[in-house]
């Protein structure tokens, strides 16, 4: 057999030049004297000065070397590296806003270019690829943001004033924690009603077949209603409700405004869970259920003991589905009063305030990730004997 | 033990078992042995009602199998099958432990119950009691199962092709220590398979099952014999049925005591099958064996005559 050489590790190796590419030859940051006006772009010499546009390229340069030789000492140091670059990312912001931005114009503002961006998104991919080559838990992963996230944090307080993204969450302080807060309740009570819900309908399905043709059919038909279309329709027999039902009204129910929003994502998140649901409880092996059964188990006992924790982790990945999916949703319902996140991107698209858009659509963005990690890590721990 | 009586089983209007009746005797292992569909699972999954019967009747001591609780039912017998059955989410020593939790046995008494039956079957305690199924292999699993299967101490035990996924080495190991553990634990056994080598290893009765019906039962010698019909004939091997036999007999059976000639060259122990004699007399192109005991003494001669079964030597 031939003796196995480290090869090079052609993920990072191009995740680290498309990013050294990205970082030379697209904006860096533009700058508008206020909110309206749409601002000048800027490149990367034009903002960091031929010294600092040298000295940021450094670290990406050096990950591509690393990734000719793979060696666990490489990886690990080009971990470093990543983070690094990810930590230094606010402060050639910074750098940038203390060149281009006049210090006595006040309502100027600092956008952030598409190299920035794009740089951030192939250093996070970087980092997902070097936590799974290295092995290191989910945790691990998370916990190495720590530091470029304070970095941000400080930075935001000094020297990046004027960045516009931090000057509209400036403006909407107060709203910005009760809009999370509305979105994650809405999310959370349509997830939570839909897990209740899909369970029931699954186990129905599972007993009767008429109820599984007839239920999966009408979950195929609304998943295929478009969203904006399905708050429409709710509007008048809820409207009629309210105006009828005295207690409904009482509650808050109308037209608009949470109601139907929660109405739509419960319909929306239902097929994915009853879904997973099913599947996970039939998929379970039937050898098993039949030792089960034949060991003297009774009915009961056989699905609690026995299918349900083997189908949990299958379950518990219809939530994450359907828990990522609501978060996006959930900025759609915005449109009919619902609040949440979406109140924000809905104002910015109408007022052509891009950074507003932003301040909806990152936060969002976050949500899902954190949603989607943590589940998929409860889903990790719960599988049987550590492993399948 | 347990008889069937004029059993029949309908599926809508197909008729997978037709009027059968089976008496099993308590300590014996009885074998069904027939082509797949032929009922004999269905046969043996009637017996802890995973399927209940049509028509007839089965019991257990004389009783009704319907005059018991379906589970209370299934917890006396042992269940044992091809698959295994683990639970992949349990640790071997929660596996094995399973029926005694739910006969809702005090845990000490239960781990003590473990302890014993993992060491019963070669299971080291230390190495195996907390892995989990998927780090075992076929045969380590298939061990498990029977553990399992044994864990209440139960008189009967159901089992279905349990050897019939494992490699043809582990498996004859598996066979042998099963009728080792026969021998010792009395059990009333229903082995089900369509191996008809292992049929006749491991049978103390042999039922041959066919279309629902049973073509012929009794002695594994007795069928090899006198097979009733062409079918149980050719199940049986037909024209090597001869070798079969042969792997039935052992050899202190046909052996001469020692003459005064001199001792053969190659020997066999007096416990090993004609079968194997008559090959290495193939192998060694000799005609004549000194048979030796487990000491490696000599005790005795097998001439290829006397092999065949010709009356006298010389």
């Amino acid at each position: 057999m031939p003796v196995e050489r480290p090869r090079h590790n052609i993920v990072l190796l191009s995740l680290s030049l498309i990013g050294l590419l990205v970082w030379l030859a697209l904006d860096t940051v533009s700058v508008a004297p206020n909110r309206i006006v749409p601002g000048t772009a800027h490149g990367l010499v034009a903002s960091l000065g031929w010294g600092g546009a040298l000295v940021s390229a450094l670290p990406l340069l050096a990950l591509g070397a690393l990734a000719r030789r793979p060696t666990p000492t490489a990886l690990r140091l080009a971990l470093g590296l990543t983070v690094v670059q990810l930590a230094t990312l606010p402060l050639w912001l910074s750098l940038a806003a203390h060149r281009l931005v006049d210090p006595d114009a006040l309502g100027a503002r600092l956008g952030i270019g598409a190299g920035v961006w794009l740089l951030l998104f192939l250093l996070l991919m970087l980092l997902v690829e070097l936590r799974s080559r290295l092995s290191l838990s989910r945790l691990a992963g998370v916990s190495l943001l720590a530091a470029p996230l304070a970095v941000l944090g400080w930075c935001l307080t000094q020297w990046l004033v004027p960045l516009a993204l931090w000057q509209e969450y400036q403006g909407r302080r107060d709203q910005f924690l009760g809009a999370i807060l509305e979105h994650l309740a809405l999310v959370g009570v349509a997830v939570g009603a839909s897990l209740l819900l899909g369970v029931a309908a699954a186990l129905a399905m599972r007993r009767w077949q008429a109820a599984q043709r007839i239920g999966f059919g009408v979950l195929n038909f609304l998943q295929t209603i478009p969203s904006i279309a399905l708050f429409g329709l709710l509007l008048a027999p809820l409207a009629w409700l309210s105006a009828h039902v005295d207690w409904l009204a009482a509650l808050g129910v109308s037209g608009i405004g949470w109601a139907p929003a929660l109405l739509a994502l419960v319909g929306y998140s239902l097929l994915p869970m009853v879904r997973n649901t099913f599947v996970a409880l039939e998929a379970v092996d039937p050898g098993v259920i039949d030792a089960a059964r034949g060991m003297g188990m009774s009915r009961g006992q056989v699905f609690r003991q026995v299918r349900l924790p083997l189908a949990l982790p299958v379950i518990l990945e219809g939530v994450r589905i359907t828990t990522v999916q609501a978060i996006g949703l959930t900025a759609v319902a915005a449109l009919i009063g619902a609040g949440g996140l979406g109140t924000f991107i809905f104002q910015g698209l109408g007022q052509a305030a891009m950074d507003l858009v932003l301040l909806g659509a990152l936060p969002i963005l976050v949500l899902a990730l954190v949603a989607d990690a943590l589940l998929g890590a409860l889903t990790e721990t719960l599988r049987p004997g550590g492993a399948e | 033990m347990i008889d069937l009586i004029h059993v029949t089983k309908h599926f809508g209007d197909a008729v997978a078992v037709d009027d059968i009746s089976l008496s099993v005797a308590r300590g014996e292992l009885c074998v069904l042995v027939g082509t797949s569909g032929c009922g004999k699972s269905t046969t043996l999954r009637m017996i802890n009602r995973l399927i209940e019967h049509s028509e007839g009747e089965i019991h257990i001591d004389g009783q009704q199998i319907r005059e018991f609780r379906e589970e209370s039912l299934r917890r006396r017998m042992g269940y044992a099958i091809q698959s295994t059955g683990l639970f992949p989410h349990w640790t071997v020593a929660r596996n094995i432990g399973l029926v005694p939790r739910l006969l809702k046995w005090p845990a000490a008494r239960i781990q003590a119950r473990v302890e014993e039956l993992m060491a019963l079957l070669g299971l080291d305690l230390e190495e195996f009691a907390d892995k989990y199924p998927h780090q075992l292999s076929g045969g380590q699993a298939q061990r498990v199962g029977v553990a399992r299967a044994l864990a209440a101490d139960p008189d009967i035990l159901l089992m279905d092709e349990p050897f019939g996924a494992l490699d043809p080495l582990t498996r004859e190991g598996l066979q042998e220590e099963l009728r080792e553990l026969q021998g010792r634990l009395e059990k009333t056994i229903v082995f089900v398979t369509h191996d008809m080598d292992e049929a006749l290893r491991l049978a103390d009765h042999l039922v041959v099952m066919h279309q629902g019906r049973i073509k012929q039962q009794g002695r594994p010698l007795e069928l090899l014999r006198e097979p009733a019909d062409a079918f149980v004939e050719s199940l049986l091997g037909g024209e090597g049925r001869g070798l079969k036999e042969a792997a039935l007999l052992p050899v202190s059976q046909r052996m001469l005591p020692l003459g005064p000639r001199l001792l053969a060259r190659e020997r066999i122990g007096q416990q090993a099958s004609l079968r194997e004699a008559l090959s290495l007399m193939l192998w060694r192109h000799a005609e004549r064996l000194t048979v030796v005991d487990d000491d490696d003494l000599p005790v005795g001669e097998l001439s290829l005559r006397r092999l065949v079964g010709v009356r006298s030597d010389d």
